[in-house]
């Protein structure tokens, strides 16, 4: 077992064209643990998560993965060294069938022929997909397509696994399960990095958390010290959903 | 590399002054170099048209052709009917004004219900259209022989020179003015979100309108010229592809939605298909093709920006055929 | 052109049609697989299949090998033709936007018809099988026998991209890509590949269709604009994004072509195909089987 972080980001600076998304963050993400990256619209998560998948390029800094450097790689490289990323609005392939989106999260090479295995996992695991398998993905409803975006990052095996805002837009009956289906995931084993703009439900899987504010990073904590600290409810009055 | 303005305006005037006085100093009808300087000249007008269009205005046309061919045919048509005569200013006007009337009536319908590449496609029919409809436009359009004008009347080249340079002036001029007014403000506006620019209050459709009769108003003027030149029309070769085509290449390779780019672009272009037609004939149209993948391949955004350093992001915005209006 | 034309004769009219659609459908099914990758009008898939016309000329007067066994040499020759000029062209353009990759796509044109006027000049060319007069007689229509071969090459090579499309793991990947470039990357998927393999499809696509021509139309080596135009069309009839589609929006041109043809004049023919082209763009962008697409 290695020691240190899973994913280190030291001094990340990102620019889009000429805004600066993302000034001088540093934080790290231990093994098997659930990460929080909170904050508000554009405080420069989703950017951060881009930056490390290979979206975007950040302009200055590190990003570390079990000591490998992902500056500069194209996305399906990142994907191949076992992070996978669920965007924003998760961007699922509408036309395709769930069971063809499902098919082509394990298309890596090294994840191919364990598709048979991956895909029992998967459909166990979000029942509901298994009901819709020939349905193309984009008559789903917001919940279920959530759930197709997860199971279909899971399909590559992930060793890391970043979720942006999968909360959104969802009914909190639905986003409890999703909560629910993350920690399951987490004890099997897979490291999560998580985005949200839902905090309370969001500390109460995490483990530690970090607070982004236009760009910048806030404060960070341990989940239940976030949750107790009065700056903290201070700024996150009224998200406490 | 910045350029001040002094010293690019001093370039500009020399550059005029030469124009002006080369074909009084040679003897115009030997002389290649008048020829070139006004097919060039042309092709400025042709590709700012264009470029006025869309690289200004992002509505990427391919339908220059028709406003070209319908050009020369008024011209030709009116000289025949007695009503204008050789290089009559009137026959030019009138090709000019029934290019931008029909961009009008035609324009209508395309740009209310058509976004960029489904505009572009439209404007690609258009020009086929015209073309049949000529061939089979029985004694009017002469059909598929074509329309002969009476050639009686050409003395010398220094005419055509004179006039494409003064078309040429012209139409920089208003493209000048009119790119650094509001109305050129928003016509970019246009093209960068046309959504975001109709709920600012832009008149989108007036504006898009405009864009497309001015550039057609232009072509049209070219055809008349044109018509002159050849003194035989046919509907192929004036309504051909080429017409649409050429301009388009050298404001691309010039640098779209540039003031410069497009004049840069026509000498560049029309300079290296002159060269490889007289150095080597039977190769030139490779050598051509071969040129324009090269420039395609190091300058994928135009000479200008290679010139400038400044990227011409706008190119993003011209995916002439994105038919998926994709977010990336 | 007076009185209605007996129904016998509408019919063969009619199934002319359908004949001379395959063959646009084939063009129109490699354009619109290189467009849902590469988002360009691969304005020069009409050259291409003149290239491929005049393999199976030079292969027939050579050899005297049949152009239907010569397709069978031509596939994967253009598939790995189509690989080379991706790799090499139209990748490095790949990142600066469409419009050089839509100007690549006109050099190329441009270069390979010059190129072959050069090497073969730009006289017609035809060739002339044994069997190129052929022709069947199915109650009372005389179908050609070339031209039925043709339509079932066609259909089979329709078949084929359908299938691949949709049964392995690279055609749903190509699939992906073409909806989504940035969800497949995230994958794993380089879209580059894919791009590259499409490509290469798109290309060997456009053999067949030379196949097609060459035992069809006398040709030269600017015949091929004509066809990427009526490509377009096709795949404008028939929406984007679908093999089908494609297939049939070329059917529906050669029908419409035929039909005017014979009742109006071939001049006509060229204009009602663009005036229905112009009146499917303002209607019904998307095709007749396309996605719902934005429009102004």
């Amino acid at each position: 077992m290695l020691a240190g972080p899973l994913l280190e980001i030291e001094n990340v600076n990102v620019f889009y064209g000429d805004a600066q998304a993302v000034w001088d963050v540093s934080f790290h993400v231990d093994r098997q643990k659930i990460t929080a990256l909170l904050g508000a619209n554009g405080a420069g998560k989703s950017t951060l998560l881009n930056a490390i998948s290979g979206v975007a390029h950040p302009s200055r800094g590190k990003i570390l993965f079990a000591g490998n450097s992902l500056v500069k790689l194209r996305p399906e490289k990142v994907a191949a060294m076992g992070i996978s990323h669920v965007p924003e609005g998760r961007r699922l392939f509408s036309r395709l069938t769930v069971l063809e989106n499902l098919e082509l999260g394990a298309y890596l090479p090294s994840t191919r022929p364990l598709m048979k295995e991956s895909l029992e996992r998967a459909l166990k695991l979000f029942p509901v997909l298994k009901e819709r398998k020939g349905q193309k993905a984009g008559s789903l409803s917001g919940g279920e397509q959530q759930m197709l975006a997860i199971a279909r990052a899971l399909m590559a095996r992930p060793i890391l696994l970043m979720l942006d805002e999968p909360s959104l837009g969802l009914a909190p009956l639905v986003v409890k399960t999703l909560f629910e289906i993350i920690r399951v995931l987490n004890r099997d084993g897979v490291t999560i990095l998580l985005v949200e703009q839902n905090v309370h439900k969001t500390l109460e899987i995490a483990d530690y958390g970090y607070v982004l504010k236009t760009g910048m990073l806030q404060m960070e904590g341990r989940a239940g010290d976030l949750l107790s600290n009065a700056d903290f409810q201070h700024a996150f009055l009224g998200m406490m959903g | 590399m910045v350029v001040s303005k002094k010293a690019s305006f001093s370039v500009v005037l020399i550059l005029l002054v030469f124009f002006l006085i080369y074909p009084l100093v040679v003897d115009a009808e030997a002389s290649y170099l008048v020829y070139f300087f006004y097919l060039t000249f042309v092709y400025v007008v042709l590709a700012q048209g264009w470029n006025l269009v869309a690289g200004y205005t992002g509505q990427v046309s391919l339908g220059q052709h028709a406003f070209f061919g319908v050009g020369s045919y008024i011209t030709a048509i009116t000289w025949n009917a007695g009503w204008t005569g050789y290089l009559d200013p009137l026959g030019m006007l009138m090709s000019g004004a029934g290019a931008a009337f029909l961009a009008i009536i035609v324009g209508i319908p395309l740009l209310a219900k058509l976004r960029g590449d489904y505009f572009a496609l439209g404007t690609l029919g258009l020009g086929e259209i015209l073309r049949v409809v000529c061939i089979n436009g029985g004694s009017l359009t002469g059909g598929a022989l074509g329309i002969g004008i009476d050639s009686s009347g050409y003395q010398s080249m220094r005419p055509y020179y004179f006039i494409a340079l003064l078309v040429a002036v012209m139409t920089l001029l208003f493209l000048w003015l009119v790119m650094r007014s509001n109305l050129g403000l928003a016509l970019m506006a246009i093209r960068e979100d046309e959504t975001a620019a109709a709920a600012n209050g832009i008149a989108t459709l007036k504006y898009k309108i405009f864009a497309f009769a001015a550039g057609a108003f232009v072509t049209g003027l070219c055809g008349s010229l044109n018509a002159y030149y050849i003194f035989h029309l046919h509907p192929a070769g004036v309504f051909s592809l080429n017409w649409a085509i050429t301009p388009i290449l050298m404001t691309i390779l010039g640098g779209a939605g540039t003031f410069w780019g497009p004049i840069l672009g026509a000498f560049v272009l029309a300079g290296v298909f002159e060269l490889a037609n007289i150095w080597m004939p039977e190769l030139h149209p490779i050598f051509s093709g071969a040129f324009i993948i090269l420039v395609t391949l190091f300058m994928p955004d135009g000479i200008m920006s290679f010139i400038t350093g400044h990227k011409q992001r706008i190119l993003q915005k011209l995916s002439p055929f994105n038919w998926l209006v994709r977010k990336t | 052109m007076t009185g209605f034309p007996s129904f016998a004769i509408f019919f063969q009219v009619f199934i002319n049609g359908i004949l001379l659609g395959c063959m646009y459908g084939v063009a129109a099914i490699g354009l619109s697989l290189i467009f849902g990758s590469m988002q360009i009008i691969f304005i020069a898939q009409g050259a291409v299949m003149i290239l491929a016309a005049y393999c199976i000329y030079w292969m027939f007067t050579w050899t005297s090998i049949d152009p239907f066994f010569g397709f069978l040499v031509i596939l994967p020759i253009f598939l790995a033709f189509g690989w080379v000029i991706y790799v090499g062209f139209f990748q490095r353009v790949a990142k600066a936007g469409k419009n050089p990759s839509l100007l690549l796509a006109f050099g190329l044109m441009v270069l390979l018809e010059h190129l072959m006027a050069l090497a073969w000049t730009p006289n017609t060319r035809t060739v002339s099988t044994s069997y190129a007069a052929l022709g069947l007689d199915v109650m009372g229509i005389n179908i050609s026998f070339t031209r039925l071969m043709v339509s079932f090459v066609t259909i089979i090579a329709t078949g084929a991209v359908f299938l691949f499309l949709k049964k392995t793991m690279l055609g749903k990947a190509v699939r992906g890509v073409s909806e989504d470039t940035r969800a497949a990357a995230l994958l794993g998927i380089s879209p580059s590949r894919v791009s590259a393999a499409t490509f290469a499809i798109g290309m060997a696509l456009g053999g067949v269709g030379g196949v097609a021509t060459s035992i069809t139309y006398p040709f030269d080596p600017y015949f091929g604009f004509l066809f990427s135009l009526k490509a377009l069309i096709a795949v404008a009839f028939g929406g984007l994004g679908s093999v089908e589609g494609a297939l049939l929006g070329g059917i529906i041109l050669g029908v419409l072509e035929s039909l005017s043809s014979y009742t109006i004049s071939a001049g006509w023919a060229d204009a009602i195909a663009y005036a229905a082209f112009l009146l499917i763009l303002i209607f019904r962008p998307e095709g007749l089987f396309g996605r719902s697409v934005e429009k102004a």
